[in-house]
């Protein structure tokens, strides 16, 4: 038995008692570094995949961002201990692995009987020596064949940041209130107010007893909370 | 057996696929979930890159390349909606989280 054969079983071995850790653990952080571990020896296969780029990208975008940023959301949000895999829902679980094993059973019979073959590609080996490397190869084939499909990419990227942005907002009711008053409290004598964002446009006038003189012959509109003003929740708020 | 095959890629890809999948239906910590899809996720990278890597093309490892991109994506997209769910419900279990049903 070749050398790389006994490397790749080592790996591919600890890569699926990793993600079996992963499914298995109680703690959610012994998954994540379950996760790790698995990518990791995800991207020492693809070295012996003559991939190099993709493993180094894995570990970078994978264990460097995805993770760390799993880790964040880890501590930010609130930890309960649930009785999965310890009473609860005992049909579900049998049911996921049923479904697991007959999902294996039809992979493995398409495996075995795989007979199509597609033509062969136009980078062996020697091609890719040729230009200098895996990383060379890959640049010229993605900055040539595949140019709109990475300005998708791109595209999606920042769409995801964006989104990312919108749903990172303030979400207490306490912080909407905050940012709510700063935004409707300052309304002159008007009712309506001189608000060139015109947010308060959609806000009712306020009542007599409201309005209290502010120095001179304006009046400033002062309210404890937003709520003062208008039976709207806060953004779309929806009130429990 | 003695030197590596297709297979033994696919076989590879194919089970953490699965594990994922295993993990996805019975797990209830929308956390766990996430981490069991970018599991399933690396499993199809996997495959490509055996694909390729049988084939003498790059093709697969470039659709590996994206497959990274879009993951990356949708963990920034993912974890966002975790922490609203968090911070809307006060709980990251799947079973509590009813609006969309009720």
């Amino acid at each position: 038995m070749a050398i790389e054969v006994l490397i790749f079983y080592l790996l591919a071995g600890v890569a699926i008692a990793a993600a079996a850790g992963v499914v298995l653990a109680r703690n959610p952080v012994h998954s994540a570094v379950s996760l790790v571990l698995s990518f990791v020896n995800v991207a020492a296969i693809y070295v012996m995949l003559r991939a190099e780029f993709l493993a180094v990208a894995q570990v970078i975008v994978y264990t460097g961002a995805i993770i760390v940023l799993v880790l964040f959301v880890l501590m930010l949000v609130q930890q309960q201990d649930l009785p999965e895999f310890h009473g609860g829902r005992p049909l579900r679980r049998a049911v996921g692995f049923l479904l697991g094993l007959v999902l294996l059973a039809e992979v493995a019979a398409a495996i075995l009987t795989r007979s199509l073959r597609g033509a062969p590609g136009s980078w062996p080996p020697e091609a890719v020596a040729a230009v200098g490397g895996n990383i060379q190869a890959i640049g010229r084939e993605l900055y040539s064949v595949y140019m709109l499909p990475i300005q998708a990419t791109a595209l999606l990227l920042l769409a995801a940041t964006v989104g990312a942005l919108f749903l990172a907002r303030p979400e207490l009711i306490e912080e909407r209130l905050a940012v709510a008053r700063r935004l409707f409290t300052i309304s002159l004598a008007h009712p309506r107010g001189v608000d060139p964002l015109q947010p308060v446009a959609e806000l009712p006038g306020p009542h007599d007893n409201e309005r209290k003189p502010a120095g001179g012959d304006r009046v400033l509109v002062m309210a404890r909370n937003a709520e003062e003003f208008t039976e709207q929740p806060a953004w779309g708020e929806i009130r429990r | 057996m003695s030197e590596l095959t297709t297979a033994h890629f696919l076989f590879l890809s194919a089970a953490l696929f699965i594990i994922g999948m295993v993990g996805v239906l019975t797990r209830r910590n929308v956390l766990i979930i996430f981490m069991c899809v970018e599991l399933m996720l690396n499993a199809v990278n996997v495959s490509f890159i055996g694909f390729a890597w049988e084939q003498n093309a790059l093709t697969g490892q470039i659709f590996a390349l994206f497959v990274i991109a879009v993951a990356a994506a949708e963990a920034v997209i993912g974890l966002g909606i975790v922490m609203a769910l968090s911070r809307r419900l006060d709980t990251v279990d799947i079973d509590e989280v009813r609006q969309l049903r009720e």
